[in-house]
């Protein structure tokens, strides 16, 4: 009964077949291509096109979890880059703790330690070779950055565009933190040359499958949980701290709790993306962080539809669907491209690529009855 | 990381405050507004307004507050409270004492401190000076914050009709209803039919059951404003605070909206501040004339009329609706 009074707050019945079909196409179709299909044959979905859409499942990940405090609360955060980062070098620290003994040096320590006449492990390292304590750890250590990043911003009331400069300014100062050979993450080269992740070898194209359908699963539910966030009370709370703070307060709600609430979910939804990034790609490094790739992530987001979460997800398909092919076909072309797209969208598509599928759809609707009558 | 953080969060605060407010305040109670929101946003930025909203109020002077109350029944008392921006006083040694359930109505020139009144007893800006009491809870108002004040049931209408534009009708009633407002229960709980009775009942007596549904950014001003009353009623308040209901109603509007504020009166301390002195003829029965921050009379608006020292401050002001 409340189950059933849950779901239908969050979806209509189309919109619940919708996204079914959807799944069964990421989920079920989508690997069937790759692996029953033999490979050359019009209809097989080759190896590095697998990759590529685990990659964009990731960034979609982030772009709804953006999405999700942006589109609803009005935060614009230019540092979700941080959180996701943070998110992959906590995978990244157990997938080169995989290969001890390995590496170029065969030593016990990650290749870049030995290269630093390093003795022993830094303190922060212990534990990371088990599995579930670094994927724990790509949840706790954003969200618990984001926490304290929030509850100081939050409690001073910065808000709008002074926020979201000190979110640029969070990110840059990590980079040049992570860039640091002290700090004992790897410097400038990052976390690199893994080789299995969970005992699986992540060569075989099966492992990049079955890492794939993982991320689609967890891209999907993040939605869901972000669909049932918004569709709930705390949502309505949200939206009227957007557009009417101080009414909301004299309502005798304490916004700062909200925020911070919504702020640290979607950290952890940024840490988790992160953390399926780097088995796919196979590297994590400060380049990460750097200040453009959070706002590449409000551009996914922007071009997509602000405010939808199915739109910020579509959003980074699109935008890095397209990259992929411009920096394959004309390299130098691609940011002019990015900024193009920007602007088109923020002069013409204030909804995004979302906002015009609704209206054409209405439209259509519109000039068929028409016709009817 | 942490230091980061706070040295950067002060450059806001600390750039724009001084010299805003100090253009600002003397003009802030003119009828036509520029960017009422602008203006409210910066006010509540005023530096140490966070910091001091945190530390918990003092515990009540019970002696000084029997001596205000003087054996009547008391709903808020007022004392001696004073604030300035910049070198100007907006409010001066204010002390004002609400019986229980009484309709009072605010007066005064433009920048008499009507509006900082308000924002001083809804927590919104820190007195320099003074105290403000609410009968029956046992601490200080000042130092808490606006929404913890919310909660125990002092309800705000601002100036401007302030609703929830994007949402419904319903919705904007489903967010001030009283209740547990934490972020766990938003999140987990559901309406329960109690509630949903409380809104329809509410929606009744605003007029705006068939508006149920409709944003309320498509409402006319009228509506917007009866909204937001209704949005105080589900609130269940002890004290009403309304800044200027009737601008921009018309006059059929305002008829009601009187008789709704008398009706409200008797279970609950109602406060108006209002220009138009034949809606304050309607509804008042006791009026406070505020001049400079300070209560210059009090008493029947006839007798407050009659007072030479407020013929003489409106006659100094003959812009205001004296």
């Amino acid at each position: 009964m409340i189950l059933k009074d849950i779901l239908g707050r969050m979806h209509t019945r189309r919109g619940w077949a919708t996204f079914g079909a959807l799944a069964l196409v990421l989920l079920v179709l989508l690997p069937l291509l790759n692996s029953a299909m033999t490979p050359g044959s019009a209809l097989h979905l080759p190896d590095h096109l697998v990759r590529l859409l685990g990659k964009f499942c990731c960034f979609a990940i982030a772009a709804v979890a953006l999405d999700l405090i942006w589109g609803f609360a009005g935060i614009l955060s230019l540092g979700h880059g941080v959180f996701f980062a943070l998110g992959g070098y906590a995978m990244g620290m157990y997938l080169l703790l995989g290969i001890r003994g390995q590496g170029v040096y065969r030593s016990n320590l990650p290749d870049f330690m030995v290269f630093l006449d390093w003795k022993e492990l830094p303190w922060f390292w212990h534990g990371f070779d088990n599995f579930f304590f670094a994927l724990f750890a790509a949840l706790w250590v954003p969200g618990l950055l984001a926490f304290a990043f929030g509850y100081f911003a939050f409690r001073s009331r910065i808000r709008g565009v002074y926020f979201s400069i000190i979110t640029q300014a969070l990110t840059y100062a990590l980079m040049l933190l992570f860039f640091r050979n002290d700090t004992g993450l790897g410097g400038n080269n990052g976390l690199t040359d893994f080789k299995h992740i969970y005992g699986y070898p992540l060569a075989l194209p099966s492992t990049q499958l079955a890492l794939y359908v993982i991320t689609a699963g967890v891209l999907l539910i993040a939605y869901l949980l972000c669909r049932y966030i918004v569709t709930a009370k705390v949502g309505r709370v949200l939206r009227a701290v957007r557009d009417e703070e101080n009414r909301v307060m004299f309502c005798g709600y304490d916004p700062r709790a909200y925020k911070l609430f919504v702020w640290t979910f979607s950290a952890v939804l940024c840490g988790l993306a992160g953390a399926l990034y780097v088995p796919q790609v196979g590297i994590i490094n400060p380049s990460e962080l750097q200040p453009s790739n959070s706002i590449e992530m409000a551009i996914w987001t922007a071009v997509g539809g602000r405010g939808t979460l199915v739109g910020a997800a579509l959003g980074a398909f699109l935008v890095n669907g397209t990259k992929s092919w411009f920096t394959g076909a004309l390299p130098e072309a691609w940011l002019y491209v990015l900024g193009a797209m920007f602007i088109l969208v923020t002069l013409f598509l204030p909804q995004g690529v979302i906002g015009l599928g609704t209206r054409l759809l209405a439209q259509a609707k519109a000039t068929r009855k028409a016709g009817a009558a | 990381m942490t230091t980061s953080v706070t040295s950067a969060s002060s450059l806001p605060d600390a750039e724009e405050e001084p010299p805003t407010l100090r253009k600002e305040e003397p003009t802030k109670e003119e009828p036509t507004k520029e960017e009422p929101a602008a203006k409210e946003e910066r006010k509540s930025k005023r530096p140490g307004s966070g910091s001091r909203s945190r530390r918990p109020g003092r515990a009540v002077d019970q002696e000084r507050l029997n001596t205000l109350v003087g054996g009547r029944k008391v709903s808020l008392c007022v004392d001696g409270v004073s604030v300035s921006f910049d070198g100007f006083r907006a409010l001066n040694d204010l002390t004002l004492v609400l019986d229980a359930g009484e309709l009072r109505c605010l007066i005064g020139p433009n920048g008499a401190g009507k509006t900082t009144l308000m924002d001083v007893i809804t927590g919104k800006t820190a007195p320099d000076e003074g105290s403000v009491y609410l009968v029956g809870h046992g601490r200080d108002l000042v130092g808490l914050a606006e929404h913890d004040i919310a909660r125990l049931g002092i309800c705000r209408k601002f100036q401007r009709p302030t609703v929830f534009l994007g949402h419904t009708v319903f919705e904007n009633l489903e967010l001030a209803m009283a209740g547990n407002r934490s972020v766990w229960r938003s999140l987990f709980g559901r309406i329960t039919p109690a509630e949903s009775a409380a809104i329809d009942a509410a929606l009744e007596t605003i007029a705006l059951t068939e508006q149920r549904d409709r944003r309320a950014g498509e409402l006319s001003h009228g509506q917007k404003q009866w909204l937001e009353i209704g949005m105080l009623l589900v609130q269940n308040p002890r004290v009403l605070l309304v800044d200027e209901p009737v601008a921009g109603m018309t006059h059929a509007e305002t008829e009601r909206t009187a008789e709704l504020l008398v009706s409200l009166a008797g279970e609950r301390t109602v406060v108006v501040v209002e220009h138009d002195m034949d809606f304050v003829r309607k509804i008042a029965k006791k009026v406070t004339v505020l001049h400079e921050g300070s209560v210059l009379a009090e008493g029947t608006l006839d007798e407050v009329q009659a007072d030479p020292k407020v013929v003489e401050v409106y006659l100094g002001a003959p812009h205001a609706d004296g």
